[in-house]
């Protein structure tokens, strides 16, 4: 106990949360613009997934970090995009389209792998890019502080700041604001003269712009390659988080944050014989305990809200 | 006899006619549906012709592995009934929240928590035939009922989000299958991770020993398919719960209205689907692998959605979707190991039908009301 103790209060641990987290907490922001626009994206795990291949392919083609990045990018965007297309114009479920895509990321991508090098698990042969890690100046020196602040990949640093970007769009700014109009109620936006569908497109393709920073960190900055369904229900965690954080942005980092936790702590735990298999499941339990406590609070609110209406008509 | 009979209502109205007339108007509905699907299919297959055409690779070679290859040898048609008997028990399991509109992706979960128990029961309790078939299936189907229930109470009561909640169960299962496996059921100093067989009373007989052709790992669950088949079909069309799931399915308002206690329906929708799925797991164990091995039921998640959604869920084309399916999988195998095409092209083509089907299925929808209002 006092060993696991130790390791939960080291510096390093706290670095490997923020480097698990960051694949959780893109998609999660992304998930919660989505989410909010009324059209709640199921299809991260399969963006993520998407990007993460191309980013990695298009790394080793061009010998360019950037370029496949970009291609991790566009490609997670399109696939958003495809989604919103299918759902806003075809009509189709937004679910089992979702659902479609992330069939069509997982069977997609290994099928192109084993298509470019013979190997089904990934492109661990392959030599490809990554993306920089940051040395801050100053703060690398300062003790304890410094290996946590400094050092980490530059999507980690993305990450944190997406967060207070999101925030800001969605509560600060005109477009952000009508997108939660939208997601509130799409027909009084309407009445109101906001085009529900541009809003729903921008809502899904931002929520797969930052999905795919997501994908793309898990194959170019957490590791250097890419694997068979990597993403491993990142996407769906994403989603919870969303959830957990009672869809603010906050909260959403936070829970993230609390994921990432749990699945360091499985790592590191790992190491001490306590069967890793528990350990995982944490996150995993966490998320169902969060979505019943988020639904009963939800109730209580509901409840509440009615009886002051009520006390407000007797008065 | 019946027409020296004087009616009641309107003199003019021919019952008799008006029945060949609604009747003729739903074979025309169901026409429209099979070649909605049939083309679905054959675009998606076209869709998978132009893939391998891009990439280069002989597509004609390819694919003439694809779609002969599970009629080529015995064992591989065997590898095709033992594939369609989880995919067709899957497809069933997943038509009844489907029917209700609700999205449980817990089959997963439901056939790893039924073949750890169905397996521990069938591993460690030694019983006499049949019973040692039938004592763990109930036990699995009960565990799969309450694995379906809880996202369903969970949904039904508190709208909690059974996507996010099926799956986050599905990895808290899988984790104690992988866990239970590891510490428990692997014999100690075992060289594989994999427990023993279970009792020979508990297996189910291989069609290769009773048809004496070599059928593979084939086996009697098809009685199960055939059972099911027929079960699902009466109770989403013969019993007060079916009609209230789909009532529900078709307007949930209106079946609350209706006096029908829909939350209770609904949960119990993902309950029974959890049932099912279970036996499909029992399959895994006592049918196919007839032990437990590690990822007994991995990568069969979402096979059940498309193999309902082609039968738009009616339970007696699932059989047939579920046939089509699984021909696809084992043919995919065969072209991997002949035309060196990787076997997911076919998880590339069941997507494309996903999302084609579920794009027209709506088209199709606002089509005929379109067309209902302008007859009348």
């Amino acid at each position: 106990m006092e060993q696991a103790l130790q390791v939960i209060f080291s510096a390093t641990f706290i670095a490997a949360v923020l480097r698990v987290s960051t694949p959780i907490i893109l998609p999660a922001l992304g998930g919660l613009i989505s989410e909010l626009g009324g059209v709640g994206n199921i299809a991260l795990e399969g963006i993520m997934l998407t990007a993460a291949c191309s980013g990695v392919l298009i790394s080793v083609a061009t010998q360019s970090e950037w370029l496949g990045l970009l291609a991790g990018v566009v490609s997670g965007v399109l696939l958003a995009l495809v989604l919103a297309f299918f759902h806003l114009n075809l009509k189709a479920d937004l679910i089992l389209a979702a659902i479609a895509l992330n069939i069509l990321a997982s069977g997609g991508t290994i099928f192109v792998v084993y298509l470019l090098t013979g190997d089904k698990g990934g492109t661990s042969t392959l030599i490809s890019k990554q993306m920089p890690f940051i040395e801050i100046p100053i703060i690398k020196d300062i003790p304890v502080i410094g290996p946590i602040l400094s050092g980490q990949n530059l999507l980690t640093y993305v990450a944190f700041i997406a967060a207070a970007v999101v925030s800001i769009f969605l509560y600060r700014m005109r477009a952000g604001i009508h997108l939660r109009a939208v997601g509130e109620n799409p027909e009084a936006a309407r009445s109101v003269g906001i085009n529900v569908r541009a809003q729903q497109y921008l809502a899904l393709g931002l929520s797969g712009f930052l999905a795919a920073l997501g994908g793309v960190y898990l194959s170019m900055g957490y590791v250097k390659f890419f694997a068979r369904d990597m993403t491993a229900g990142r996407g769906f965690i994403a989603l919870a988080a969303i959830y957990l954080g009672g869809k603010s942005p906050v909260g959403t980092l936070i829970a993230a944050l609390v994921f990432g936790a749990a699945d360091a702590l499985a790592v590191q735990l790992g190491n001490l014989k306590i069967p890793s298999q528990l350990v995982q499941m944490i996150p995993y339990v966490a998320t169902l305990i969060a979505l019943v406590v988020y639904a009963l609070v939800q109730r209580q609110r509901i409840i509440a809200r009615q009886r002051k209406f009520r006390e407000a008509q007797a008065a | 006899m019946q027409a020296t009979v004087p009616t009641p209502t309107t003199p003019s109205f021919d019952r008799a006619a008006e029945r060949a007339r609604v009747q003729q108007e739903r074979r025309r509905a169901a026409l429209i549906d099979v070649l909605v699907t049939l083309g679905t299919i054959a675009l998606a297959l076209l869709i998978g012709f132009l893939v391998m055409l891009i990439v280069g690779k002989d597509p004609v070679q390819a694919y003439s592995a694809l779609l002969t290859g599970p009629l080529s040898r015995s064992n591989r048609t065997g590898r095709w009934i033992e594939d369609a008997t989880t995919l067709i028990i899957l497809g069933l399991s997943v038509s009844i929240p489907f029917r209700a509109r609700q999205f449980s992706l817990g089959a997963q979960g439901q056939m790893f928590a039924a073949a750890m128990v169905a397996g521990a029961i069938a591993i460690y309790l030694p019983m006499p035939p049949l019973i040692a078939v039938l004592l763990p299936l109930a036990a699995a189907m009960l565990v799969g009922f309450l694995v379906g229930l809880l996202p369903g109470l969970m949904k039904a009561y508190l709208n909690a989000n059974e996507i996010v909640s099926t799956l986050m169960l599905n990895a808290v299962v899988v984790l104690l299958y992988d866990f239970l496996l590891t510490n428990v059921f692997t014999p100690p100093g075992a060289q594989a991770l994999r427990s023993d067989a279970i009792q020979a009373n508990s297996m189910l007989g291989r069609l290769t020993q009773i048809l004496d052709v070599n059928l593979g790992r084939a086996n009697l669950a098809i009685i199960f398919v055939v059972l099911l088949v027929i079960g699902v079909w009466l109770l989403l069309n013969r019993t007060p719960f079916g009609y209230e799931i789909r009532t529900i399915g078709s307007n949930e308002k209106f079946a609350r209205y209706g006096g029908i206690n829909t939350k209770r329906t609904i949960a119990l929708s993902f309950a029974i689907g959890g049932a099912i799925a279970a036996v499909a797991g029992v399959h895994l164990v006592f049918g196919v692998h007839q032990r437990l091995i590690p990822g007994i039921a991995a990568g069969l998640g979402f096979e059940g959605i498309v193999v309902a959604l082609l039968a738009r869920n009616n339970p007696l084309l699932i059989p047939v979707t579920g046939l089509f399916y699984s021909y696809l999988r084992v043919g995919g195998d065969i072209m991997e190991q002949e035309a060196s095409v990787g076997t997911e092209i076919v998880l590339v083509i069941q997507a494309v039908i996903i999302l084609l089907l579920t794009a027209q299925v709506l088209v199709n929808y606002v089509k005929s009301k379109n067309r209902r209002i302008t007859q009348r």
